[in-house]
């Protein structure tokens, strides 16, 4: 009986917090009663570990010290790595988050399909992407998989990076056969000879560590603005309806970029990193393969080269028909009103080189 | 008389009513339609988000869109192809090795309990592993609607032919038929009701694995169309991919209990003459 109630309430309980979140701005209070946050997580460990600044926030007494002072609840919502972007646009479309830190090409799709959510925090430069093949491939450059399956998660924020890839070598996603998959079952696929090339994240180091997989390219060697991009992004509607709550959020994460963009807390900051299951000597090599200083790497600045990459990407989704609607780079930024609190907030409006970035 | 009266007018009554709508041809109608009124009210209510309860006219906006340009007459073939492939494949296969399994004692002791035991085995379990033995391309799709189609038919094979009375085959003996002749005029037509259902339910079956595996791991199909709607939120195309599928399962089985009706008509008038 207890486990009939129990399954009743597992399948009852998502209908209920639909209801719930869909009749809570009737409710009107002055604050939410919870914040919830989405977070690419896994707790393989015992403990939950979260990946990039959510980790460092997550232990940050004083937000949620302020939080507590408001009444207001945190609430982590762990998203797998199987499927981010799906997962947490889902998410956003049900109202069962407020806040996610994720990709830049999802969060283009998201505001297509008439979702509004805006950027509110920057993250880091960019994630950097990888083409493997198997050990054994005689492949040794893109040219040389034509017409034959590369598998890559659609959708997912490398895919911009792929097609940049393309592009620059006058091909086109018809010029492959794409398959679709995440990217779990893609490594699988590769391993098994199902597919001839992976397309990922640096996942693809961890292949070849374990000599399953070669890199064949990655975004090391391209244009800054090859990589993808991961950051916090806000339902447009809770900013404009709770601004302070918003502010806290966003100067605890700027706060959490400025801890882990000091050269004493990289180790630490890797170290958490890599219980997130790629190994220590994976997320350094990658981190050292950077053009730019740990400390830049990690500026949480609006700046037109920030602007330039949305573009980019939402050019992307609607010339290949992923999206409908165009969406307009420029409306998918909340105002640069509250980094630049935070930053002064914490005493950091030098810290960065702002020069660029928008006042 | 009043009663003769009645009795007597009865009769002359029935004409005029099948000019009425028989309400048994409406009835099936009743609850789809019902549903999509359901539906309409409740999205135009707009108690979800659009995103999430699509209106049926943007499911039709989204279901012309698709075929105006082709892009879901080209899954739904590709999706069909691998079905028919699969299916040919496993049925007939299915039907020789379930006959074998009645009528000879010798494949039944080395392969009846190892069959047995695999039948059991629910074909989505096995994909993972497929996945590692055939890769993900077309042989996994083949490969598991073969495995989906194989043992319904050769149970219902097997059933269909342990089913026949001994008499039958006693007289084909005793008329000394020829194995072909005995195969082909006695064994099959006597089992053919049970195995047509067994292909039947075979069908409906492998259509919905089709589905499951093309959602999990393809590059085309009409499962991969829904998959690849689903990641660039676009559930009008999902939607569009939940009725075409159902519709298609639909149809299979209802133009299967046609052909088995057509089939099994002859033999009854001959039974009952």
């Amino acid at each position: 009986m207890n486990f009939r109630n129990r399954a009743l309430g597992r399948f009852l309980s998502p209908i209920l917090a639909l209801l719930t979140s869909l009749t809570a701005p009737l409710a009107a209070a002055d604050e939410p009663a919870k914040l919830r946050i989405a977070v690419v997580a896994n707790s393989t460990s015992g403990t939950p570990v979260f990946v990039g600044p959510p980790q460092r926030l997550a232990s940050d007494q004083e937000f949620q010290q302020a939080l507590r002072q408001r009444n207001v609840e945190l609430e982590w919502v762990p998203v797998s790595s199987a499927a981010v972007a799906t997962l947490t646009n889902e998410a956003f479309t049900n109202r069962r988050i407020d806040f996610a830190f994720y990709g830049d090409l999802p969060s283009v799709i998201l505001n297509a399909s008439g979702i509004k959510t805006r950027l509110l925090v920057p993250g880091n430069l960019g994630t950097n992407t990888y083409l493997a093949v198997p050990a054994n491939s005689g492949a040794r450059s893109l040219q040389d998989l034509k017409g034959k399956r590369i598998a890559l998660h659609r959708g997912r924020p490398w895919e911009v990076s792929f097609a940049k890839l393309l592009e620059a070598n006058g091909l086109g996603f018809n010029d492959f056969r794409i398959i679709n998959l995440n990217p779990q079952a893609g490594a699988a696929a590769l391993a098994s000879g199902g597919v001839e090339g992976f397309f990922t994240l640096d996942d693809a180091y961890v292949l070849e560590e374990r000599g399953i997989a070669k890199v064949i390219w990655s975004s090391h060697q391209a244009p800054h603005d090859w990589k993808m991009r991961a950051e916090l992004w806000g339902s447009e509607e809770f900013i404009n309806r709770y601004p302070e709550l918003t502010q806290l959020l966003a100067t605890a994460t700027v706060r959490a970029m400025h801890w882990i963009s000091r050269d004493e807390n990289r180790d630490e900051y890797i170290r958490l990193q890599a219980r997130f299951g790629l190994p220590e000597t994976v997320i350094r090599r990658d981190a050292d393969a950077n053009q730019v200083t740990w400390k830049d790497y990690w500026a949480p600045l609006f700046t037109d080269s920030l602007k330039k990459h949305y573009e980019q990407v939402a050019a992307h989704a609607h010339r290949n028909k992923l999206i409908r609607k165009s969406v307009e780079a420029a409306e998918l930024f909340a105002s640069p009103g509250f980094v630049n609190r935070a930053l002064q907030e914490l005493g950091l409006e030098h810290y960065w080189n702002t020069a660029e970035a928008w006042q | 008389m009043a009663v003769i009266g009645e009795v007597l007018t009865g009769p002359a009554d029935r004409p005029r009513r099948s000019l009425r709508l028989n309400p048994a041809v409406l009835a099936p109608l009743v609850s789809p339609l019902a549903l999509l009124a359901i539906w309409y009210w409740v999205a135009s209510r707009e108690i979800f988000p659009e995103q999430i309860l699509v209106p049926p006219g943007v499911v039709l906006e989204a279901f012309r869109e698709l075929t105006e340009s082709g892009e879901l007459q080209e899954h739904l073939g590709i999706s069909l192809y691998r079905l028919t492939l699969g299916f040919l494949i496993g049925a007939l296969s299915g039907l020789i090795f379930g006959v074998l399994l009645a009528l000879s004692r010798q494949v039944r002791d080395y392969a009846g309990s190892l069959f047995q035991a695999l039948r059991q085995i629910p074909t989505l379990a096995l994909i993972p592993m497929f996945i590692l033995f055939f890769g993900i391309g077309e042989t996994l799709k083949v490969v598991i609607i073969v495995k989906a189609t194989f043992f319904p038919v050769a149970v219902a094979a097997w059933d269909g032919v342990k089913g026949i009375p001994t008499q039958y085959l006693e007289v084909g003996h005793l008329y000394r038929l020829k194995r072909r002749d005995l195969w082909l005029r006695l064994v099959l037509p006597a089992a053919v009701s049970p195995l047509l259902t067994g292909i039947r339910i075979a069908l409906g079956r492998s259509w919905l694995v089709l589905v499951a595996v093309e959602l999990l791991a393809a590059d085309s199909g009409i499962g991969q169309m829904m998959e690849l709607a689903r990641q660039m939120m676009r559930l009008d195309i999902v939607m569009v991919g939940v009725f075409v599928t159902g519709i298609i399962g639909f149809a299979l089985d209802k133009g299967f209990r046609l052909l088995e009706r057509l089939l099994l008509r002859g033999r009854i008038a001959e039974k009952t003459t």
